[in-house]
C-alpha cells in the first residue's frame, strides 16, 4: 500500500515534469521494464487529462456564471416574456418575416414604377421614330421647297413634297420602296439618275414591313436592261459588309458600311440594324453586299444612336413581291436564283450599273 | 430589447481573438451580448429563466470550446451559430422531458450543428462521470482533490488548511484520495 502511493506519487510528479534528470532516466528505466508500471502512467495520464479539462470547464462556468450574475434577468425576462397581447407576439415572433415583406412591397412598388417609366421610354422612342420619318419628309420638302423657288415656279405650286429611294425590281418599272415615303401621297414621281421624272401609282402596299411597290406609268418609259442585283435568300450576318444608294439630296449618294445587328428597332425581327449613316431621303434604298445581292432596305434609323440604320430584311421583299400577279412583272424580274452581274466587280463599277434601277421617289 | 445590452455587441472577429487570448472582458461581452436572444427563444418556448441560463451557458461553452480547439471557421454569424446551437439544446431538452415542442417559435435563422452538439454532449457525459465520481469520494477527499486539481492551491496550502502536521501527511492523504478517486472513476 505504502509503495502504491509512493508509485503514484512519483507518476504523478513524472507527468508533471518534476523530477530531476537522473529520477526521470531511472522511471522511464522501470517503465520500460515493468508492464504494470507503464500501464498506471497512461492511465493516470489520461486521468489528468480528464481532471484538466474538468477543471477548465468548471472554471469556465464559473465565470459564467459569475458574468450572468451581473445581468437583470428579471427585468430582461420581463420584456421578453410571452407578451399577453396576441398583436404585440405576432410582432415580435414575425418581426423579421414584416420586414421583409415590408421590404418586398417597397422593391415591387419602385420595379413598377420603373417598369412604367421605361415602357413611357419605349414609346418616346417609337414617336421619336416616327419623327425620323416625318424628319424625311420635312427634310425633302424643304429641298423641294428650295427648288421651287429657283425655278420660279412654272409649275402651280405644290404644298408639300416627300422624297425617298426605291429601286427597280423589274425591267418593266415595277419598283419597291417604303411605304412611309408614299403613305397618303396625291401622286407619285420617280427620277432616275439622268434626272428623267416618270408618274408611277402604287400597286401593293404592306404596312406591317412598310414596303410599297410601284409600277412606272408613263409612255417616256422604256424598259430597262436586266436587273444587276439579286435577293439574298439567306439572312446576313453581323459584320457583313454592306452599302446602299440613296436620294438624300439631289443625287445618288453612297453609304456603307455593315450589319451591326441581326434585329432591328427594339429588337423588331423584320429588320437588320446597319452601321451606315444615313439621312432623310435614304429610306427605301437598297442595301446591298459586297457581291450584289440584295440584303434589305433602308426604312429609319434609331433616333439616338449616331451611324445605325435600320433596314427590312430581304425576304420581305420576296414576300411583297409573291403578293402582286407574277405575270405582270414580266420575265426579267428581280429573283435569288440567278447569280448577281455585280459579284467580283469593283465598288465604283456596281454602282455605276446599279445607278440606273436606283430611283428618287417624289411623293406630292 | 435592452438598449444598453445590445450597443456592447462586440464584432465576430473580436470575439474570436479575445477567446484565443483568453480575454475575460470578451467572454463577458459576448455572454452578455446575445443572452436576450436565448433568453426570449426560450422563454417563448416552454421555458424559464433557468432553463435559458442552462441552455446559453452550454452553447457558450460550446463555441468557446469550439474556438479554443482552433478549427472554428466562421461560416456564419456569431449570433446565428449561438442560437442555432442553443435552439438544439433545447429541442433536445424538451422532448428528453417529453414536453410539447411541436411549435417552436424562431427567432433567428437557424443552420445545422447537430454535429457541435453531440460532440459536446460527449464531452459534457464524460465531466459527469468526473462530477459524480468526486461526489462518491465523500469529504474531505473531494475538497482535497478540488483544492489541488481544479483550484491549483499548492500542498502547503491544502496542509495548513486541512490542519495536517506536515505536508508529507498531506500529500499521503492526497494520494491516497486520488486513489479512490482515480478507481471511482475508471469503473466501467
Amino acid at each position: 500500500m505504502r509503495n502504491d502511493l509512493e508509485l503514484d506519487a512519483i507518476i504523478e510528479d513524472y507527468l508533471l515534469g518534476k523530477l530531476n534528470a537522473q529520477e526521470m532516466e531511472a522511471f522511464e528505466q522501470l517503465r520500460l521494464n515493468d508492464a504494470t508500471v507503464d500501464h498506471k502512467v497512461v492511465s493516470h495520464k489520461f486521468f489528468l487529462a480528464s481532471m484538466d479539462t474538468f477543471a477548465e470547464q468548471l472554471r469556465l462556468k464559473e465565470q459564467l456564471n459569475h458574468i450572468h450574475s451581473e445581468i437583470d434577468v428579471e427585468g430582461l425576462a420581463s420584456t421578453l416574456r410571452p407578451h399577453p397581447s396576441r398583436v404585440v407576439q405576432l410582432w415580435r415572433k414575425h418581426k423579421s418575416a414584416i420586414a421583409v415583406a415590408a421590404s418586398f412591397v417597397v422593391l415591387s412598388l419602385v420595379s413598377i414604377y420603373s417598369i412604367q417609366h421605361s415602357t413611357q421610354q419605349a414609346e418616346r422612342y417609337r414617336q421619336l421614330s416616327n419623327r425620323v420619318n416625318n424628319a424625311i419628309k420635312t427634310q425633302n420638302s424643304l429641298i423641294r421647297n428650295i427648288k421651287h423657288n429657283n425655278a420660279t415656279s412654272d409649275k402651280p405650286s405644290t404644298q408639300n413634297s416627300f422624297g425617298g429611294t426605291g429601286f427597280a425590281i423589274s425591267t418593266n418599272g415595277y419598283i419597291l420602296t417604303n411605304l412611309h415615303i408614299i403613305n397618303g401621297a396625291d401622286s407619285l414621281y420617280v427620277q432616275n439618275s439622268k434626272g428623267e421624272s416618270f408618274k408611277v401609282k402604287s400597286i401593293y402596299t404592306d404596312p406591317q414591313n412598310d414596303i410599297a411597290i410601284l409600277k412606272i406609268n408613263d409612255k417616256h418609259f422604256s424598259n430597262l436592261s436586266s436587273i444587276p442585283y439579286t435577293i439574298k435568300r439567306n439572312t446576313s450576318n453581323i459584320g457583313e459588309i454592306v452599302y446602299t444608294l440613296g436620294y438624300p439630296k439631289d443625287d445618288a449618294v453612297l453609304g456603307e458600311g455593315y450589319v451591326s445587328s441581326k434585329n432591328g428597332f427594339i429588337g423588331d425581327t423584320t429588320q437588320y440594324q446597319v452601321a451606315i449613316s444615313v439621312n432623310p431621303g435614304n429610306s427605301g434604298g437598297p442595301v446591298l453586299d459586297n457581291n450584289g445581292n440584295l440584303v434589305g432596305i433602308i426604312s429609319g434609323k434609331p433616333d439616338q444612336t449616331e451611324g445605325a440604320a435600320f433596314a427590312i430584311k430581304s425576304k420581305y421583299i420576296l414576300e411583297a413581291m409573291r403578293a402582286i400577279p407574277q405575270d405582270s412583272l414580266g420575265i426579267n424580274k428581280l429573283s435569288a436564283n440567278k447569280k448577281s452581274l455585280l459579284s467580283g466587280l469593283k465598288r465604283t463599277k456596281q454602282i455605276e450599273k446599279i445607278q440606273d434601277y436606283v430611283f428618287m421617289i417624289k411623293a406630292y | 430589447m435592452n438598449n444598453s445590452l445590445k450597443s456592447s455587441v462586440p464584432t465576430d472577429r473580436e470575439v474570436i481573438l479575445g477567446i484565443l487570448n483568453n480575454s475575460e472582458d470578451t467572454l463577458n461581452k459576448l455572454y452578455k451580448a446575445y443572452y436576450a436572444m436565448v433568453l426570449q427563444f426560450i422563454l417563448n418556448n416552454n421555458g424559464d429563466e433557468d432553463d435559458a441560463k442552462d441552455v446559453y451557458q452550454e452553447g457558450i461553452i460550446i463555441l468557446y470550446n469550439k474556438i479554443k480547439a482552433g478549427n472554428f471557421e466562421l461560416s456564419s454569424k456569431l449570433k446565428t451559430y449561438i442560437y442555432s446551437v442553443c435552439r438544439r439544446i433545447w429541442l433536445k431538452k424538451l422532448s428528453l422531458n417529453s414536453k410539447k415542442a411541436g411549435n417552436i417559435t424562431d427567432y433567428e435563422d437557424v443552420f445545422a450543428v447537430e454535429e457541435d452538439v453531440e460532440n459536446h454532449e460527449e464531452k459534457d457525459a464524460s465531466f459527469a462521470k468526473m462530477q459524480s465520481a468526486l461526489d462518491h469520494l465523500g469529504e474531505p477527499c473531494k475538497t482535497i482533490i478540488q483544492d489541488f486539481y481544479i483550484h491549483n492551491l499548492s500542498m502547503q496550502d491544502i496542509c495548513e488548511k486541512f490542519g495536517y502536521t506536515n505536508t508529507d501527511n498531506a500529500k499521503t492523504q492526497k494520494y491516497k484520495c486520488l486513489q479512490r478517486l482515480k478507481k471511482i472513476f475508471f469503473q466501467p
